[in-house]
Protein backbone atom coordinates (compact mmCIF):
# COMPACT_ATOMS: atom_id res chain seq x y z
CA UNK A 1 0.00 0.00 0.00
CA UNK A 2 1.05 3.80 -0.47
CA UNK A 3 0.02 6.94 0.95
CA UNK A 4 -0.26 10.65 0.07
CA UNK A 5 -1.03 12.31 3.13
CA UNK A 6 -1.04 16.39 2.22
CA UNK A 7 -2.49 19.60 4.32
CA UNK A 8 -4.06 20.77 1.22
CA UNK A 9 -6.31 19.78 -2.16
CA UNK A 10 -3.88 18.38 -5.01
CA UNK A 11 -5.25 18.21 -7.97
CA UNK A 12 -3.52 14.68 -9.03
CA UNK A 13 -3.23 12.49 -11.96
CA UNK A 14 -4.61 9.11 -11.72
CA UNK A 15 -2.70 7.29 -9.21
CA UNK A 16 -2.53 3.61 -9.02
CA UNK A 17 -5.41 1.35 -7.11
CA UNK A 18 -3.09 0.69 -3.90
CA UNK A 19 -2.00 4.85 -3.96
CA UNK A 20 -4.23 6.52 -1.25
CA UNK A 21 -4.27 10.42 -1.16
CA UNK A 22 -5.68 12.18 2.17
CA UNK A 23 -6.30 15.73 2.40
CA UNK A 24 -6.16 16.56 5.77
CA UNK A 25 -7.51 20.23 5.47
CA UNK A 26 -11.20 17.93 4.91
CA UNK A 27 -10.95 16.24 8.01
CA UNK A 28 -11.60 16.49 11.48
CA UNK A 29 -8.61 15.80 13.50
CA UNK A 30 -8.57 16.77 17.23
CA UNK A 31 -4.87 17.68 18.65
CA UNK A 32 -3.54 14.41 20.52
CA UNK A 33 -4.42 14.89 24.54
CA UNK A 34 -1.29 12.89 25.59
CA UNK A 35 -2.85 10.55 27.79
CA UNK A 36 -1.95 8.07 26.44
CA UNK A 37 -4.73 5.57 26.52
CA UNK A 38 -3.31 3.75 23.29
CA UNK A 39 -0.51 2.52 24.75
CA UNK A 40 -2.45 1.71 28.36
CA UNK A 41 -6.05 1.63 27.87
CA UNK A 42 -7.31 0.44 24.45
CA UNK A 43 -3.65 -0.73 23.19
CA UNK A 44 -3.56 0.30 19.36
CA UNK A 45 -6.57 2.18 19.13
CA UNK A 46 -6.73 6.14 20.01
CA UNK A 47 -9.73 6.86 22.36
CA UNK A 48 -10.60 9.77 20.29
CA UNK A 49 -12.72 8.48 17.80
CA UNK A 50 -12.73 11.53 15.00
CA UNK A 51 -10.99 10.98 11.61
CA UNK A 52 -7.40 10.09 12.81
CA UNK A 53 -8.30 6.83 13.74
CA UNK A 54 -8.58 5.90 9.79
CA UNK A 55 -5.57 7.60 8.62
CA UNK A 56 -2.59 5.84 11.32
CA UNK A 57 -4.02 2.27 9.84
CA UNK A 58 -3.08 3.87 6.70
CA UNK A 59 0.51 5.18 7.60
CA UNK A 60 1.21 1.54 9.46
CA UNK A 61 -0.15 -0.42 6.41
CA UNK A 62 2.10 1.74 3.84
CA UNK A 63 5.66 0.76 2.87
CA UNK A 64 6.00 3.81 0.53
CA UNK A 65 4.76 7.07 2.11
CA UNK A 66 4.97 10.72 0.42
CA UNK A 67 3.49 13.39 3.00
CA UNK A 68 3.03 17.37 1.48
CA UNK A 69 3.61 20.03 4.75
CA UNK A 70 3.45 23.79 4.89
CA UNK A 71 6.90 24.13 6.90
CA UNK A 72 6.46 25.97 10.64
CA UNK A 73 9.53 27.10 12.40
CA UNK A 74 11.20 24.35 10.55
CA UNK A 75 8.94 21.77 11.62
CA UNK A 76 5.25 20.29 10.24
CA UNK A 77 2.51 22.95 10.47
CA UNK A 78 -0.40 22.29 12.30
CA UNK A 79 -2.60 19.96 10.40
CA UNK A 80 0.51 18.20 9.23
CA UNK A 81 1.78 17.75 12.82
CA UNK A 82 -1.63 17.41 14.30
CA UNK A 83 -1.80 14.24 12.32
CA UNK A 84 1.81 12.98 13.69
CA UNK A 85 1.21 13.09 16.93
CA UNK A 86 -2.26 11.45 16.96
CA UNK A 87 -0.44 8.43 14.90
CA UNK A 88 1.59 7.01 17.97
CA UNK A 89 -0.99 4.27 18.44
CA UNK A 90 0.99 2.80 15.95
CA UNK A 91 4.11 2.34 18.45
CA UNK A 92 3.97 0.54 21.98
CA UNK A 93 4.75 2.09 25.28
CA UNK A 94 7.98 -0.48 25.24
CA UNK A 95 10.96 1.19 24.46
CA UNK A 96 14.23 -0.76 22.92
CA UNK A 97 17.54 0.58 21.24
CA UNK A 98 17.44 1.83 17.62
CA UNK A 99 21.31 2.86 16.39
CA UNK A 100 21.83 2.88 20.12
CA UNK A 101 19.22 5.45 21.03
CA UNK A 102 15.97 4.65 22.75
CA UNK A 103 12.54 4.88 21.03
CA UNK A 104 9.80 3.20 20.89
CA UNK A 105 8.83 -0.73 19.71
CA UNK A 106 6.34 -0.68 16.79
CA UNK A 107 3.18 -2.59 16.10
CA UNK A 108 2.13 -3.92 12.56
CA UNK A 109 4.20 -1.01 10.98
CA UNK A 110 5.59 -2.02 7.44
CA UNK A 111 9.28 -0.15 7.08
CA UNK A 112 8.72 2.43 4.36
CA UNK A 113 9.97 4.69 2.05
CA UNK A 114 9.28 8.18 2.65
CA UNK A 115 9.26 11.22 0.91
CA UNK A 116 8.67 14.23 2.77
CA UNK A 117 7.75 17.53 0.82
CA UNK A 118 8.28 20.96 3.17
CA UNK A 119 6.82 23.90 1.35
CA UNK A 120 6.56 27.80 2.19
CA UNK A 121 7.73 31.57 1.04
CA UNK A 122 10.85 32.62 2.64
CA UNK A 123 12.24 29.24 3.76
CA UNK A 124 15.95 30.25 5.18
CA UNK A 125 18.29 27.84 4.73
CA UNK A 126 18.76 27.59 8.46
CA UNK A 127 15.17 26.52 8.82
CA UNK A 128 15.24 23.95 5.48
CA UNK A 129 18.54 22.85 8.10
CA UNK A 130 15.92 22.14 10.59
CA UNK A 131 13.43 20.85 8.55
CA UNK A 132 16.17 18.22 7.22
CA UNK A 133 16.76 17.04 10.66
CA UNK A 134 13.69 16.70 11.80
CA UNK A 135 12.61 14.26 9.10
CA UNK A 136 15.60 12.34 9.98
CA UNK A 137 14.60 12.17 13.66
CA UNK A 138 11.37 11.15 12.35
CA UNK A 139 12.51 8.42 10.18
CA UNK A 140 13.88 6.28 13.67
CA UNK A 141 10.10 6.90 15.50
CA UNK A 142 7.97 6.59 12.54
CA UNK A 143 10.09 3.60 10.47
CA UNK A 144 11.44 4.92 7.15
CA UNK A 145 13.92 2.63 5.63
CA UNK A 146 14.49 5.22 3.52
CA UNK A 147 13.79 8.79 3.01
CA UNK A 148 14.04 12.11 0.86
CA UNK A 149 12.81 15.84 1.55
CA UNK A 150 12.33 18.37 -0.78
CA UNK A 151 12.06 22.25 0.48
CA UNK A 152 9.98 24.13 -1.96
CA UNK A 153 7.92 27.35 -2.24
CA UNK A 154 4.27 26.81 -2.31
CA UNK A 155 3.86 27.21 -6.24
CA UNK A 156 6.01 24.43 -6.88
CA UNK A 157 4.37 21.58 -4.58
CA UNK A 158 1.70 20.44 -7.19
CA UNK A 159 4.15 20.06 -10.13
CA UNK A 160 6.33 18.02 -7.39
CA UNK A 161 3.38 15.76 -6.49
CA UNK A 162 2.38 14.84 -9.96
CA UNK A 163 6.14 13.95 -10.45
CA UNK A 164 6.45 11.60 -7.17
CA UNK A 165 3.03 10.13 -7.90
CA UNK A 166 4.59 9.38 -11.58
CA UNK A 167 7.42 7.74 -10.03
CA UNK A 168 5.28 5.49 -8.10
CA UNK A 169 3.33 4.30 -11.36
CA UNK A 170 6.47 3.95 -13.31
CA UNK B 1 8.79 45.30 31.74
CA UNK B 2 9.92 42.38 34.76
CA UNK B 3 9.36 39.12 35.91
CA UNK B 4 9.06 35.79 34.30
CA UNK B 5 5.85 34.34 32.60
CA UNK B 6 6.06 30.91 32.53
CA UNK B 7 3.62 29.27 29.88
CA UNK B 8 3.26 25.22 29.99
CA UNK B 9 2.63 24.51 26.79
CA UNK B 10 1.60 20.65 27.16
CA UNK B 11 -1.77 20.03 25.92
CA UNK B 12 -2.39 17.80 28.96
CA UNK B 13 -1.33 21.00 31.56
CA UNK B 14 -3.18 20.38 34.59
CA UNK B 15 -1.84 16.87 34.91
CA UNK B 16 1.58 16.98 33.46
CA UNK B 17 5.43 16.38 34.05
CA UNK B 18 6.00 20.13 32.72
CA UNK B 19 3.76 21.57 35.65
CA UNK B 20 6.19 19.67 37.80
CA UNK B 21 9.56 21.61 36.23
CA UNK B 22 7.28 24.31 35.76
CA UNK B 23 6.81 24.51 40.17
CA UNK B 24 10.75 23.53 40.24
CA UNK B 25 11.27 26.62 38.85
CA UNK B 26 8.97 29.00 40.43
CA UNK B 27 10.59 27.55 44.19
CA UNK B 28 13.97 27.85 42.28
CA UNK B 29 13.74 31.79 40.54
CA UNK B 30 15.14 34.78 42.41
CA UNK B 31 12.84 36.57 40.26
CA UNK B 32 9.02 36.93 40.12
CA UNK B 33 7.39 34.50 37.83
CA UNK B 34 3.67 34.19 36.81
CA UNK B 35 2.53 30.64 35.68
CA UNK B 36 -0.16 29.98 33.19
CA UNK B 37 -1.31 26.79 31.19
CA UNK B 38 -2.23 27.50 27.30
CA UNK B 39 -5.88 26.92 26.70
CA UNK B 40 -7.68 26.96 23.24
CA UNK B 41 -9.47 29.86 24.02
CA UNK B 42 -6.91 31.90 25.96
CA UNK B 43 -4.06 33.15 23.41
CA UNK B 44 -5.25 37.01 23.08
CA UNK B 45 -5.52 37.11 27.03
CA UNK B 46 -1.92 35.65 26.97
CA UNK B 47 -0.54 37.23 24.11
CA UNK B 48 -1.63 40.81 26.03
CA UNK B 49 -0.27 39.85 29.35
CA UNK B 50 3.00 38.35 28.20
CA UNK B 51 3.69 42.43 27.40
CA UNK B 52 4.03 42.83 30.77
CA UNK B 53 6.83 41.04 31.68
CA UNK B 54 10.49 40.82 30.42
CA UNK B 55 10.69 36.99 30.09
CA UNK B 56 9.04 33.90 28.96
CA UNK B 57 9.74 30.64 29.90
CA UNK B 58 8.36 27.96 27.77
CA UNK B 59 7.90 24.90 29.47
CA UNK B 60 6.56 21.95 27.14
CA UNK B 61 6.75 17.78 26.33
CA UNK B 62 8.59 17.05 23.00
CA UNK B 63 5.78 15.69 20.21
CA UNK B 64 7.07 13.51 17.29
CA UNK B 65 10.84 15.34 17.70
CA UNK B 66 8.95 18.73 16.98
CA UNK B 67 6.49 21.26 19.48
CA UNK B 68 3.17 20.17 20.09
CA UNK B 69 0.46 21.47 18.53
CA UNK B 70 -0.93 23.19 21.97
CA UNK B 71 2.36 25.11 21.85
CA UNK B 72 2.24 25.62 18.24
CA UNK B 73 -0.94 26.84 17.68
CA UNK B 74 0.03 29.53 20.17
CA UNK B 75 3.59 30.78 18.93
CA UNK B 76 1.51 31.30 15.53
CA UNK B 77 -0.71 33.95 17.40
CA UNK B 78 2.15 35.59 19.45
CA UNK B 79 3.92 35.88 16.12
CA UNK B 80 1.24 37.47 14.70
CA UNK B 81 0.51 39.46 17.73
CA UNK B 82 3.44 40.37 17.91
CA UNK B 83 6.02 40.32 21.01
CA UNK B 84 7.99 43.21 22.07
CA UNK B 85 11.44 43.28 20.33
CA UNK B 86 12.44 43.12 24.34
CA UNK B 87 11.07 40.00 24.89
CA UNK B 88 13.24 36.73 25.72
CA UNK B 89 12.42 33.45 25.89
CA UNK B 90 13.55 30.92 27.54
CA UNK B 91 12.92 27.19 27.49
CA UNK B 92 12.54 24.09 29.14
CA UNK B 93 11.53 20.88 27.35
CA UNK B 94 11.38 17.14 28.77
CA UNK B 95 11.24 14.05 26.34
CA UNK B 96 10.01 10.85 27.06
CA UNK B 97 13.66 9.09 25.70
CA UNK B 98 16.95 8.75 27.50
CA UNK B 99 18.55 11.12 25.50
CA UNK B 100 18.02 14.73 26.15
CA UNK B 101 19.75 15.59 23.02
CA UNK B 102 16.51 13.97 21.48
CA UNK B 103 15.09 17.72 21.93
CA UNK B 104 18.12 19.66 19.89
CA UNK B 105 15.77 19.58 16.79
CA UNK B 106 13.06 21.41 18.71
CA UNK B 107 15.91 23.68 20.67
CA UNK B 108 16.45 24.98 17.15
CA UNK B 109 12.62 25.56 16.64
CA UNK B 110 11.85 27.86 19.24
CA UNK B 111 14.89 29.50 18.19
CA UNK B 112 13.54 30.51 14.49
CA UNK B 113 10.47 30.95 16.34
CA UNK B 114 12.30 33.82 17.92
CA UNK B 115 13.74 34.99 15.11
CA UNK B 116 10.35 35.48 13.06
CA UNK B 117 8.71 37.16 15.58
CA UNK B 118 11.34 39.54 16.19
CA UNK B 119 12.08 38.73 20.10
CA UNK B 120 15.61 37.28 21.74
CA UNK B 121 16.09 34.10 21.99
CA UNK B 122 17.47 32.97 26.18
CA UNK B 123 18.51 30.02 27.91
CA UNK B 124 17.53 26.57 27.83
CA UNK B 125 17.45 23.11 29.90
CA UNK B 126 16.43 20.12 27.60
CA UNK B 127 15.37 17.03 30.06
CA UNK B 128 15.65 13.59 29.04
CA UNK B 129 13.73 10.67 30.70
CA UNK B 130 11.33 13.53 31.48
CA UNK B 131 8.30 11.34 32.08
CA UNK B 132 9.87 9.55 35.06
CA UNK B 133 12.67 11.47 36.17
CA UNK B 134 10.76 12.91 39.11
CA UNK B 135 10.42 9.73 40.39
CA UNK B 136 13.61 8.75 40.83
CA UNK B 137 16.66 9.32 42.97
CA UNK B 138 17.96 11.25 39.99
CA UNK B 139 14.98 13.98 41.12
CA UNK B 140 17.36 16.22 42.58
CA UNK B 141 19.74 16.73 39.19
CA UNK B 142 16.78 17.83 37.60
CA UNK B 143 16.26 20.26 40.62
CA UNK B 144 19.71 21.70 40.49
CA UNK B 145 19.76 22.37 37.16
CA UNK B 146 16.43 24.14 37.08
CA UNK B 147 18.25 26.37 39.56
CA UNK B 148 21.18 27.10 37.51
CA UNK B 149 18.27 27.85 34.70
CA UNK B 150 16.41 30.29 36.63
CA UNK B 151 19.61 32.19 37.85
CA UNK B 152 20.91 32.56 34.21
CA UNK B 153 17.31 33.67 33.27
CA UNK B 154 16.96 35.60 35.97
CA UNK B 155 20.03 37.44 35.48
CA UNK B 156 19.51 37.56 31.90
CA UNK B 157 22.59 35.65 30.70
CA UNK B 158 21.62 32.95 27.77
CA UNK B 159 22.61 29.67 28.43
CA UNK B 160 22.18 25.73 27.94
CA UNK B 161 22.16 22.52 29.70
CA UNK B 162 20.94 19.08 29.68
CA UNK B 163 20.19 16.69 32.21
CA UNK B 164 18.85 13.20 32.39
CA UNK B 165 18.77 10.11 34.50
CA UNK B 166 22.71 8.40 34.63
CA UNK B 167 21.90 5.24 33.73
CA UNK B 168 23.15 2.51 30.66
CA UNK B 169 20.50 2.28 28.41
CA UNK B 170 19.43 -1.21 29.22
CA UNK B 171 18.72 0.10 32.63
CA UNK B 172 16.86 2.68 31.00
CA UNK B 173 14.76 0.21 29.18
CA UNK B 174 14.19 -2.51 32.21
CA UNK B 175 12.87 0.60 34.20
CA UNK B 176 11.01 2.12 31.77
CA UNK B 177 9.22 -1.17 30.57
CA UNK B 178 8.32 -1.82 34.63
CA UNK B 179 7.17 1.88 34.58
CA UNK B 180 5.05 1.18 31.82
CA UNK B 181 3.65 -1.75 32.58
CA UNK B 182 2.22 -0.65 36.20
CA UNK B 183 0.59 2.15 33.98
CA UNK B 184 -1.24 -0.46 32.17
CA UNK B 185 -1.56 -2.38 35.36
CA UNK B 186 -3.70 0.04 37.07
CA UNK B 187 -6.22 0.24 34.35
CA UNK B 188 -6.28 -3.62 34.04
CA UNK B 189 -4.29 -4.15 30.70
CA UNK B 190 -1.61 -6.74 30.27
CA UNK B 191 1.96 -6.31 29.28
CA UNK B 192 0.82 -8.80 26.34
CA UNK B 193 -2.26 -6.78 25.82
CA UNK B 194 0.07 -3.50 26.06
CA UNK B 195 2.32 -5.57 23.32
CA UNK B 196 -0.25 -6.18 20.74
CA UNK B 197 1.16 -5.87 16.82
CA UNK B 198 -2.91 -5.05 16.01
CA UNK B 199 -3.52 -1.09 14.97
CA UNK B 200 -7.14 -0.15 15.24
CA UNK B 201 -8.45 -3.80 16.13
C1 LIG C 1 1.90 12.34 20.88
C2 LIG C 1 3.16 12.20 21.67
C3 LIG C 1 4.37 12.29 21.03
C4 LIG C 1 5.57 12.15 21.74
N1 LIG C 1 6.74 12.23 21.06
C5 LIG C 1 7.91 12.06 21.71
C6 LIG C 1 9.16 12.11 21.00
O1 LIG C 1 9.20 12.31 19.79
N2 LIG C 1 10.30 11.89 21.70
C7 LIG C 1 10.29 11.65 23.05
O2 LIG C 1 11.36 11.44 23.63
N3 LIG C 1 9.12 11.63 23.75
C8 LIG C 1 7.95 11.83 23.12
N4 LIG C 1 6.77 11.81 23.82
C9 LIG C 1 6.80 11.64 25.29
C10 LIG C 1 6.63 12.95 26.08
O3 LIG C 1 7.55 13.92 25.65
C11 LIG C 1 6.82 12.68 27.56
O4 LIG C 1 5.88 11.72 27.98
C12 LIG C 1 6.71 13.93 28.41
O5 LIG C 1 7.15 13.62 29.74
C13 LIG C 1 5.29 14.48 28.50
O6 LIG C 1 5.34 15.71 29.20
P1 LIG C 1 4.04 16.45 29.76
O7 LIG C 1 3.48 15.59 30.85
O8 LIG C 1 4.55 17.76 30.30
O9 LIG C 1 3.08 16.63 28.66
C14 LIG C 1 5.55 11.92 23.14
C15 LIG C 1 4.32 11.84 23.79
C16 LIG C 1 3.13 11.96 23.08
C17 LIG C 1 1.83 11.84 23.81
Amino acid sequence: MRLILSDRPLPLPELSSDTTFVDLSGLKIANCVGCFGCWTKTPGRCVIRDDAVKIYPLIAASDRVLYVSRIRYGGYDEPMKTMLERAIPVQQAFIRLVNGETHHLQRRVVPKQAVVMGYGEEISSAEEAVFRRLVARNALNMNFSEFRVEVMPEAAVEDAVRREAAAWLG
Amino acid sequence: MAGIMILNGSPRAPRSNSKKYAALFAQACPAETVYREITRGNHGTLCREIEGFSDLLLVFPLYADGIPVTLLRFLKALEAAPPSPRLTVSMMVNCGFLEPGQNDTVVEMIRLFCEKSGCRFGSVLEIGSGEAILETPFAGMVRRKIGKLADSIARGTRRSWKVTMPLPKRWFIRASTAYWESYGKRNGVTKEQMATMEIEK
